[in-house]
């Protein structure tokens, strides 16, 4: 493929597009036909955004849907508008991530939601939110995102995606050691997939991360908890996971870390303990041991 | 005749005493010694049969006085010979405790092999339960792949069940669209036209009349009658407008 052949056609086609615009504005144009002008200019932006993207030119083919998708805009026509800036977001995230395609992916978020899409803009949320997650690293921001895409969710009566992302908001929350928020979280999620028959199989995983959080603020508190969800979903006492719950609180009241230790090593024997069960159970030690320490 | 009678005691002394020793012997042995001892030991019942019956004979020669004190030690003798029979006839089907040992080794051997024999089992159990344990971590790795699959199926048939929703709905406005863009061509064909026919009289008639205005203004109220839908009106202005505009 001759690529650099192509970004030459590339250029040439946005200055023909840009050609057309101008020329749009002049007292003739707008007499005879601006629109028809403009919808031409928007396609030949669009060709030439797509040759961009073959000659891996990310930030110049960004650059020309966001062209396209401004002349959108002022032909109202809203839903090509945000389908082009949605395009423009995707090229910039692989070349400039922190301001262009999250300001792109805003703006066709803001477009949906005028509209009433609520889903397309919720799933957008989801998308801005992996990339903080991912590329920039901000975790506030990432979690805002989700929460917001799961409130859109929720409007639209899609449960399953709303707890996916709440899940995802859960799971940061409680690393950042904002417990209240990822208990209620965990609980609400743990309690509707008690009853679906697809996700029983799922109840007890949250049920389990939602008493180690419990655990992480004060012991007492997990015990109730404990008794709790064994009440509400009886299934939850045969699994591993309470098994190992009782024995950590049984270590945990008798200050033993040793106990502790091998209990979460049996554990981890069977079915290997991932990060976030490791980084909230070495918490969870740290307290037994710092109370130890204090006892003496 | 006594001294006879003695010396066949003698005899009947060392024989009794060998046969012992030799039915003592036999259970020991085996094969060729054995019947070999056997044999043996049957000819030397054989003889110490016929020193009883010497004896018999001698004792019956003695003088009925001194009778009773050999035939004391006659009898005596008869028994020892029986039971020898009677343990000769048991030593040969007799077991010795010997013959174990010698078929199983020493003592501090068999200890040894049971030993073995433990570990053995030991190490087995072992394995069985090492291969159970990697079942197990199997079966729970299956099944937290399980959870995965199950919550993706239920999100995805929200997604659909949505999109299906959403498509009859379209089809339902799509539907409409088209009947309304049917009725749309149809009426207007009619309209047109008269529009054209009472714009062209109307101009005609005004150069000519004062009442040319009045025309026109007619022309506009069958106009607005046939917008309102009453195709009727249409053909009757067609046919005669300057008597309906003399009545109206």
């Amino acid at each position: 493929m001759d690529n650099s052949g192509k970004e030459k056609e590339a250029e040439a086609l946005m200055a023909e597009a840009d050609k057309k615009i101008k020329s749009s504005k002049s007292f003739f144009g707008t007499l005879f036909g601006g629109s028809s002008r403009s919808e031409e200019a928007c396609e030949i932006y669009v060709r030439a955004a797509n040759m961009y993207k073959m000659a891996k030119n990310w930030s110049a083919a960004g650059n020309a849907f966001a062209q396209a998708a401004h002349l959108h805009l002022q032909m109202q026509s809203k839903h090509d508008a945000a389908t082009n800036l949605i395009d423009a977001g995707n090229a910039f995230k692989k070349a400039d991530p922190q301001g262009n395609a999250i300001n792109c992916l805003n703006r066709a978020i803001e477009i949906y939601t005028d509209m009433g899409r609520f889903t397309i803009a919720a799933k957008h949320h989801i998308t801005i939110a992996e990339i903080y997650e991912t590329e920039l690293l901000d975790i506030d921001k990432a979690i805002a995102h989700y929460e917001q895409a799961a409130d859109y969710y929720k409007g639209e009566e899609s449960t399953s995606s709303a707890n996916k992302c709440l899940l995802k908001v859960a799971t940061y929350a409680a690393q950042l050691e904002q417990y209240q928020k990822a208990i209620e979280i965990y609980e609400q999620v743990g309690t509707y997939a008690m009853d679906s028959t697809l996700l029983k199989y799922s109840a007890k995983d949250h049920f389990f991360k939602a008493a180690l959080c419990h655990f992480c603020v004060d012991t007492l508190n997990a015990k109730l908890a404990v008794q709790k969800y064994e009440e509400m979903f009886p299934a939850f006492s045969d699994s591993r996971e309470c098994k190992l719950l009782k024995k950590l609180l049984d270590a945990c009241e008798e200050q033993n870390v040793d106990a502790y230790t091998d209990s979460v090593k049996e554990f981890d024997s069977i079915s290997r303990l991932d990060q976030w069960l490791t980084t909230m159970l070495l918490r969870i030690k740290k307290t037994i041991q710092d109370d130890e320490e204090s006892l003496r | 005749m006594s001294s006879d009678f003695e010396s066949y005691e003698q005899d009947f002394g060392t024989t009794t005493a060998e046969l012992t020793n030799k039915i003592g012997r036999i259970p020991k042995l085996s094969g060729e010694e054995k019947t070999q001892l056997i044999l043996n030991v049957d000819k030397q019942l054989e003889e110490v049969r016929e020193l009883m019956e010497q004896m018999d004979l001698e004792v019956r020669e003695i003088p009925i006085q001194s009778r009773a004190m050999y035939n004391g030690r006659l009898k005596s003798y008869k028994q020892e010979l029986e039971k020898l029979e009677k343990d000769f006839k048991r030593s040969r089907i007799a077991y010795s405790d010997e013959v174990r040992q010698e078929l199983l080794g020493d003592d501090g051997g068999s200890s040894e092999g049971q030993r073995a024999h433990l570990l053995d089992n030991t190490e087995r159990l072992e394995r069985s339960s090492r291969r159970l344990e990697a079942g197990y971590q199997i079966a729970v790795e299956t099944e937290q792949v399980g959870q995965e699959i199950l919550s993706n199926l239920h999100g995805d048939r929200e997604k659909i069940q949505k999109a299906r929703e959403r498509l009859r709905e379209t089809d339902a406005n799509l539907g409409k669209s088209s009947r309304i863009l049917t009725g749309m061509l149809r009426r207007p064909v009619a309209e047109m036209s008269n529009c054209s026919q009472y714009g062209t009289y109307s101009i005609i008639r005004s150069s000519e009349d004062s009442t040319a205005y009045h025309h026109v203004i007619k022309g506009f109220c069958r106009l607005q009658s046939l917008e309102a839908g009453v195709p009727e009106a249409c053909t009757t202005a067609r046919c005669s407008p300057i008597q309906l505009s003399g009545t109206c």
